[in-house]
């Protein structure tokens, strides 16, 4: 199997572009946590490495397997990912107020970032099998919507607003590539917008609040305020060349919340500048559109689905994150891509590259 | 196709369409994106610059006011007043060894004190390290005047607890004490950070949330210096909501003045509800002791007192209960009907049971005895008839059905339960079988059998209204400031004896013999004009400690007999016999609660002899 097509038919830039993404990241990982307490911080950016080659692992055993043997258990693979996150609700262990993580022995994961891929999976598999000659209409997508919205609520309810949220973006991207009616989107964006208010009742304080300090960062000097501020601020001092590899005030002096987690970037636009985080936002842009032509190139819908649901996920992960840390989008913990600290974040990304190279590899009808 | 069939079934989209569509949309995106780098990053760089070179963003807390603590008839037993601490954001400070020398100077701080609080100062630069809380009128003028040649230097106003009338609930109050690690951890206190101090023993720990309030913040713009110049958002605290206890200040004084240190316990309820109208435990600490951070040689000598004085002996003291145990041995004899109210058992000092004998307090013994005899004497020799006929599982079913053996769930921590030992108990843990001798001392409260004051008082009140157990509780009502009430605590009935009310009856005749017959061990609680129930105890010390392993005196009483408005239980550790040592103490708070005259300080009744003892 392994022979010289095989690594021919590989889409070497998008490997390249992740790899550069990924060594950026642990670049800017170790930086984040230099201050950190030896014991604790020291190894942060390690462990980075080494989830990121257990995931280049994971790619390697997927690009050897046609990715329709997906099919068949693309729905199995939802409700197991669906039962995980029920049993993170039930037995989940809570970092930090809510309950993401499922002990997994000595290491513990979030489910949460599983889901995301289970549910592309899900859905490609859903509108490849019901393909029809029309527009969709509000009752073909009872199903899919009912995918989206299990696991979306569920997520919610950990309490986890940013990948719910991500995971109905998700949802509705796919469904508007599909093509629905115009009357379906119609009624249901007049639905959602009708039902916005009454979902404000369904969110948790801390929520509310964040989307209120949002709106006005400076009534809450203490909590999201701060958090929303102080990332401004790294980013607006980077200037067009930055303060330089482990100089950025903000970052360094421990300013900045979650630094390298959710606000990983911040740090990074802060030591490197304007050209930095332009440089960081062009390779994403790239991944997302080599995503798209990934998807437009495949031999069948199903490939092409996944493609672009996987683009889609990377899309809207990459907005809100750098919308969060620029101040555009409201503070909802959403992790970017590749450059964020997180191990079960990486592996979903990087199962997710595997896909499309998966995809990109088998988009010729000639093979068997 | 028709115009009408277009517009039933749409052609489906092109996917190459959409493909240009989404191309078209994410550039965009990603465009404006890149523009809003361009905006912070180029256009509004100097102002951000600016703001991030000394970091001129300060946020600072505002403390909320803690919740007051009220008695019964509103007196204030615990509020807060402002205090004024020093602290320093390490960030702003110019020259260390400058402000160290005049910190010291002025505040009379060792070098070393400085020192160690800043330890800190490099991991979190622009964090306000306490220096000194609670600076005296003097010390801030000083700091006042001269703190413009110490940069970095700030003094924050936060509400401090303050007790009005003196430490005279300490045990129950509680104190607070500054947020552990492990606290922080368990994300039970997400409003909370390093520093704070928060309720940790007694009600003030209980009640964390409600008493704590909420923090409010400012956030402010700094000069190079530190100096304020403007603010750039404000959020006010809210303050915690108030408690209304049940407690009795005046009783609880008295408690306090009867025990004066002597290590002990006085717990007072209503037999109607289950308020606790007093409890003291002794000795005491001062929970002002706690209003600044201790140092760990401060903690270590509070802690390593022998006397305990941080322990509630009123919930966490265990001990054998003595006689004031024969009231479940009687009530378990008439019930199981082993005996008769005419039952008669002789005592001639001595009861001999297998190859030992076993003793009455009173060396010649009291002749003939029925029931109320035995109570009211206290005779031993009765009791171990009974005890005897009973067997030490069902004597325990009935101490287990007046709650003993067990917690009773009153809200405060860390409540002990008491041992109530059974046969199968003691197979378990000791792995031999029970021995009969065994049940005798049992049946006059010695033995293996551990109770709190608490629980013998939640006894004589069970006993003194007829049977309802109700659980014991502290707090009456969660006020707010404002003066609403958000909780209002209603009496909760636990559990209900199912026993003949006549036998209880009985219990309580005799109960106010042992206070009012001419030879009661309990003549020391007479009280003119309202009849007082109590049972006298002497629990013996086995293990005899540093303290000369004097006996524990115990007294439980009740008043008035009929109606009773009161019950009470008095643990003296080592007082000796309880008519001597505990019943006084009963009278004392009878005395304030009815408004009495107080009577001479010598017990009315000569006759009553030292209580029971166990074998010998």
């Amino acid at each position: 199997m392994i022979d010289r097509k095989f690594f021919q038919n590989i889409d070497w830039p998008l490997v390249l572009l992740v790899f550069f993404l990924i060594v950026i990241g642990v670049v800017n990982l170790y930086s984040a946590t230099y201050q950190v307490e030896e014991e604790k911080g020291g190894t942060i950016y390690l462990k980075q490495i080494y989830w990121a080659a257990f995931g280049f692992f994971l790619i390697l055993i997927i690009l050897f397997f046609d990715y329709h043997l997906l099919l068949p258990i693309a729905y199995p693979l939802y409700w197991v990912s669906i039962s995980l996150l029920l049993g993170v609700l039930f037995f989940g262990r809570s970092i930090s107020g809510s309950q993401r993580w499922l002990a997994l022995g000595s290491f513990s994961f979030q489910p949460s970032e599983l889901v995301k891929i289970a549910l592309i999976l899900a859905l490609a598999k859903y509108f490849f099998i019901n393909e029809f000659n029309r527009r969709y209409s509000f009752r073909d997508l009872y199903i899919p919507a009912g995918m989206v919205l299990l696991p979306a609520l569920l997520i919610m309810k950990q309490p986890d607003l940013g990948t719910a949220l991500l995971l109905l973006f998700l949802g509705l991207s796919i469904f508007l590539f599909i093509g629905i009616e115009w009357k379906t989107l119609v009624v249901s964006l007049g639905g959602s917008a009708l039902l916005l208010p009454l979902s404000w009742f369904l969110l948790k304080d801390y929520q509310k609040k964040r989307l209120l300090i949002f709106i006005q960062p400076e009534s809450d000097p203490l909590g999201a305020g701060y958090h929303i501020i102080q990332s401004k601020i790294a980013v607006g001092s980077g200037a067009f060349w930055g303060k330089g590899f482990l100089k950025g005030t903000q970052g360094q002096l421990r300013f900045l919340p979650e630094q390298h987690t959710d606000f990983a970037f911040s740090v990074l636009s802060e030591e490197w500048g304007f050209v930095g985080s332009l440089v960081v936002v062009t390779l994403f842009l790239l991944l997302i559109l080599s995503a798209l032509n990934i998807a437009r190139q495949s031999k069948d819908r199903f490939g092409l689905i996944l493609a672009l649901g996987i683009g889609a996920l990377f899309f809207w992960q990459s907005l809100v994150n750098l919308g969060m840390v620029v101040g555009l989008v409201p503070v909802v913990g959403v992790p970017l891509p590749f450059i964020s600290y997180g191990g079960s974040s990486i592996i979903a990304c990087l199962i997710g590259i595997g896909l499309l190279l998966n995809i990109h590899m088998r988009r010729f009808i000639i093979q068997s | 196709m028709s115009k009408f069939k277009l517009y039933r079934q749409e052609e489906p989209a092109d996917p190459q369409r959409q493909f240009v569509v989404a191309t078209v949309i994410i550039l965009l995106i990603f465009f404006s994106l890149a523009g809003r780098f361009w905006y912070l990053q180029i256009a509004k760089a100097a102002h951000f610059k600016q703001l991030s070179e000394h970091n001129r963003i300060r946020s600072l807390t505002i403390p909320p006011a803690r919740g007051v603590i009220f008695d019964r008839q509103g007196t204030i037993l615990v509020n807060s007043r402002p205090s004024f601490n020093l602290y320093v954001i390490p960030d702003d400070v110019q020259n260390w060894d400058d402000l160290k020398t005049q910190l010291g100077k002025l505040l009379n701080l060792e070098p070393d004190q400085v020192e160690d609080r800043l330890a800190t100062k490099k991991a979190w630069p622009f964090y306000p390290i306490p220096i000194k809380s609670n600076l005296s009128q003097d010390e801030l003028g000083l700091i006042e005047s001269f703190k413009y040649l110490m940069p970095g230097v700030y003094v924050e106003v936060s509400p401090q607890r303050n007790y009005p009338i003196g430490p005279v609930a300490p045990h129950v109050i509680g104190y607070l004490g500054e947020i552990t690690l492990k606290q922080i951890k368990s994300g039970q206190f997400s409003e909370n950070k390093m520093g704070d101090f928060i309720g940790q023993w007694g009600l003030e720990k209980q009640w964390q949330t409600d008493l704590g309030g909420k923090k409010g913040g400012r956030f402010i713009e700094v000069n190079v210096v530190g100096r304020e110049i403007q603010e750039l958002g404000f959020r006010d605290s809210i303050p915690g909501n108030n408690l209304v206890t049940t407690l009795d200040w005046d009783l609880q004084k008295v408690a306090q003045e009867a025990l004066s240190k002597k290590p002990g316990a006085v717990v007072v309820l209503k037999p109607t509800t289950g308020e606790i109208l007093a409890m003291y435990s002794s000795p005491a600490f001062d929970p002002s002791s706690f209003t600044r951070k201790l140092s760990p040689r401060e903690w270590n000598a509070l802690f390593s007192d022998p006397l305990k004085p941080f322990q509630n002996r009123a919930i966490q003291g265990q001990y054998p209960p003595g006689s004031t145990y024969k009231m479940v041995t009687a009530l378990g004899g008439l019930e199981e009907k082993v005996i008769t109210p005419e039952t008669k058992f002789y005592c001639n000092g001595a009861f001999p049971f297998g190859n030992r004998v076993f003793h009455c307090w009173r060396k010649g013994g009291h002749g003939m005895v029925d029931l109320h005899k035995a109570i009211v004497q206290s005779c031993d020799v009765y009791f171990y008839n009974v005890g005897n006929r009973l067997g030490v599982d069902r004597l325990a079913r009935y101490a287990q059905l007046f709650g003993l053996g067990r917690p009773t769930e009153i809200a405060l921590y860390p409540e002990k339960g008491g041992l109530i030992p059974t046969s199968a108990w003691k197979l378990q843990r000791y792995k031999t079988a029970w021995h009969p001798g065994e049940t005798l001392s049992l049946a006059i409260g010695q033995g293996y059998n551990l109770t709190t004051p608490l629980q013998m008082a939640v006894l004589t009140a069970t006993i003194a209204n007829g049977g309802t157990i109700y659980k014991p509780f502290l707090v009456k009502k969660l006020v707010s400031p404002q003066g609403t009430v958000i909780k209002d605590v209603q009496p909760e009935v636990v559990g209900r004896l199912s026993v003949n009310p006549e036998h209880l009856r009985l219990i309580q005749q005799a109960m106010a013999g042992v206070v009012n017959e001419e030879g009661g061990t309990g003549g020391a609680a007479r009280l003119p004009g309202i009849i007082a129930a109590g049972k006298t105890g002497t629990a013996q010390v086995v293990s005899l400690g540093q303290r000369g392993g004097r006996d524990h005196a115990w007294f439980v009483a009740f008043a008035p007999l009929e109606s009773p408005q009161l019950a009470t239980t008095i643990l003296m550790e080592h007082g000796g016999h309880g008519g001597d040592a505990a019943a006084p103490v009963a009278r004392k708070i009878f005395e304030a609660y009815f408004h009495l005259p107080p009577r001479g300080s010598a017990p009315i009744s000569k006759q009553a002899g030292p209580d029971s003892t166990d074998e010998e």
